[in-house]
């Protein structure tokens, strides 16, 4: 074996024992690919990427939904059975993947409405194509619009716990035809 | 220092590929290490045959599959009403074979489980080092009198298999005068999608109150005492329908006369244990066993229905080296009544435990703790769903149900000491949310 292979194969086989300590949560980390996709790039409407997305953010919404302070329909139900190192542990396995935005089309005037609206209620903590977000804030740029629409709808109505004040108040600061025009608007940016 | 060999140098790339999903160099790739034959291109197969190739290029995957193009049984109740396109419940075998993943589309007539080869209909064999079986389920035609396979294509369809008997079943549904009965038959539990039947029900409910058939009635005649989502359904069908006396749907259980014993397709008749009914439309779902090249190959250990497999692997308790996934076998917690789901998102799960389990044993790495989940959803209005997970883990190589991390839907919201209703919105968002599940689905097995 050429003094190269050796080394290469050496190599390997430390990130073979790295992957094997891992293996588990790779096993874990799958299951979410049935809903969110392959690598947490989603490709149904309603479901979001979640691949790329900060450790910070989708570590406090699991565990939110966990102690049942943030209301959800599914997710709430799901990750009440993940220990609290497991939810780390796919905290920052999704965090590292690549974020694969979906730009999906938007017409121009839904657009021009989305970037007023988007200018007053969400940029200061989203960036202005949503892809520069504060640290406890998810990038949306390209997020599935429908997604994002159901996840406003969530924290415009009081019957949910949505516990992140500024973007409750943000949200319902909106108007109804603003929420739409906002998600249509992050929706259509690829970067 | 150890050197390594090159047998153990693949060994140990493709093991690093096995865990973190790296791509192997081409070079190292092409020499297969391992042949997998996977029977069947449902959910489970053609997730099975995607994640081999996903975690381990180097292994050989060949999947077999009579049809060319498959139709997702998850939301097809919605085709019968009108409300989906049945386009968009189907994937064809491309996205597979572009993975790498030899797509052979043939009859499998015979396992050889001793030589370890597989036999199809036109003559072709193909040996493996490991077998995954997903051959779904089958349908007893025999267990209700004056039932066959032929009256199910023609005047009696199950569609419980989603395809031409999906469009069978809506023409029917179309055709049926206002006032007109439709029943639907259930079979003795386990059966494939446990929500399934009562899904149906509100979808045809929903169709006749859009479509000027308001006095029509379903009857559902269940071989069971309770069933799937209970109530989750019996709120929505109540709200939406009517439920019971003077409702357009009525449940009848198998103590009180759900059980049907035979049918008459012409005068349109079915037979309980208690009394007769006349049905404009006859849904019979006949009972379900794992499917016929399973039982015949000795795998349906348990009472020669199901297939029995082992926790860690999905490996067959019958045979070394069979794996088997998907609606045919049977696992989960069964002494407490919590067993898996025969469920689409199931079978995807158990697809992906059998590929990382063959990866590790096929490179000699140690197997991996599995974890097994499921989601599933029911759509009982055009804003009214609702889902169910699973969630199930395995010690001491046996499954243990999670129940903290499964359940239903609320059935309440608000606090205990001041429960509210579920806020509409809600039930309309899991509508949404079963719409992106399925696409997900979809992709993840045959993308």
């Amino acid at each position: 074996m050429t003094k190269t292979k050796t080394l290469l194969a050496l190599a390997l086989i430390g990130v073979c024992a790295t992957a094997s300590a891992r293996g588990d949560i790779e096993m874990l980390a799958r299951t979410c690919n049935g809903c969110h996709g392959v690598g947490g790039v989603s490709v149904g409407l309603s479901m979001p990427s979640i691949g790329g997305l900060p450790k910070e953010y989708l570590r406090n919404i699991m565990k939110q939904w966990k102690y049942d302070e943030r209301s959800a329909i599914t997710m709430n139900r799901i990750v009440k059975g993940l220990s609290d190192d497991e939810i780390d542990a796919l905290a920052a396995h999704f965090a590292k993947q690549r974020w694969v935005p979906a730009p999906q089309q938007a017409s121009a005037a839904l657009l021009a409405k989305g970037k007023s609206a988007i200018s007053e209620n969400c940029e200061d903590c989203h960036g202005f194509t949503g892809s520069d977000p504060d640290v406890d804030a998810p990038r949306i740029n390209g997020q599935w619009a429908k997604y994002m629409e159901l996840e406003l709808a969530k924290y415009r109505d009081p019957r949910f716990k949505m516990p992140h004040r500024k973007m409750k108040k943000a949200a319902q600061d909106m108007k109804p035809a603003e929420v739409p025009a906002a998600a249509g608007y992050f929706g259509a940016q690829d970067k | 220092m150890q050197t390594l060999d090159r047998r153990n140098f693949l060994k140990a790339v493709s093991g690093a590929a096995a865990a973190s999903v790296l791509t192997v160099p081409q070079s190292f790739a092409a020499t297969a290490k391992a042949r997998v034959v996977v029977v069947g291109g449902g959910f489970g197969g053609a997730s099975a045959a995607r994640y081999l190739r996903l975690l381990d290029p180097g292994i050989d995957v060949t999947l077999i599959e009579r049809g060319t193009r498959y139709t997702s049984c998850p939301l097809s109740n919605e085709v019968i009403s009108g409300e989906r396109d049945i386009r968009t419940l189907q994937a064809g075998y491309n996205g597979l074979a572009r993975r790498g993943v030899k797509v052979v589309h043939a009859e499998v007539t015979q396992v050889d489980p001793v030589n370890k080869t597989v036999a199809t209909a036109d003559g072709q064999s193909f040996p493996y080092d490991a077998l995954v079986m997903a051959p779904g389920v089958d349908l007893d035609y025999s267990a209700i009198g004056g039932l066959t396979e032929e009256l199910a294509e023609t005047r009696l369809p199950h569609a419980w298999k989603a395809g031409p008997q999906t469009l069978l079943l809506k023409k029917q549904l179309e055709a049926m005068p206002d006032g007109g009965r439709f029943i639907i038959s259930v079979p003795k539990a386990p059966f494939r999608c446990p929500p399934g039947p009562y899904e149906r029900a509100a979808q045809v409910a929903m169709y006749c109150r859009h479509h000027g058939k308001k006095k029509a009635k379903i009857l559902i005649l269940d071989s069971n005492d309770s069933f799937s989502k209970r109530p989750l359904f019996e709120e929505a069908w109540k709200a939406l329908y009517g439920y019971g006396q003077g409702g357009m749907i009525e449940w009848v259980s198998g103590a009180t006369g759900g059980i049907v014993e035979q049918v008459d397709a012409t005068a349109m008749t079915c037979q309980t244990t208690f009394d007769d009914h006349k049905g404009d439309i006859i849904n019979i779902i006949p009972p379900h066993r794992a499917g016929k090249i399973a039982r015949d190959l000795g795998l349906a250990t348990l009472k020669g229905t199901w297939c029995e497999v082992r926790p860690e692997s999905m490996e067959s308790t019958a045979h070394k080296d069979i794996y088997v996934i998907g609606d045919s076998c049977v696992g989960g917690e069964l002494a407490t009544g919590n067993g898996f789901p025969k469920s689409a998102h199931m079978a995807n799960s158990q697809a992906k435990v059998v590929a990382a389990a063959l990866v590790a044993r096929l490179n000699g790495l140690p197997p991996p703790v599995p974890i097994y989940t499921n989601t599933c959803y029911s759509v009982v209005g055009h804003d009214w769903g609702f889902s169910v997970v699973h969630l199930f883990r395995v010690e001491n190589n046996k499954w243990v149900y999670v129940a903290k991390g499964s359940g239903i839907s609320p059935v309440t919201f608000g606090t205990k000491e001041k429960p509210l209703p579920v806020p509409r919105s809600y039930r309309k968002m899991e509508v949404a949310y079963a719409d992106g599940w399925l696409r997900n689905l979809l992709a993840d097995s045959f993308a």
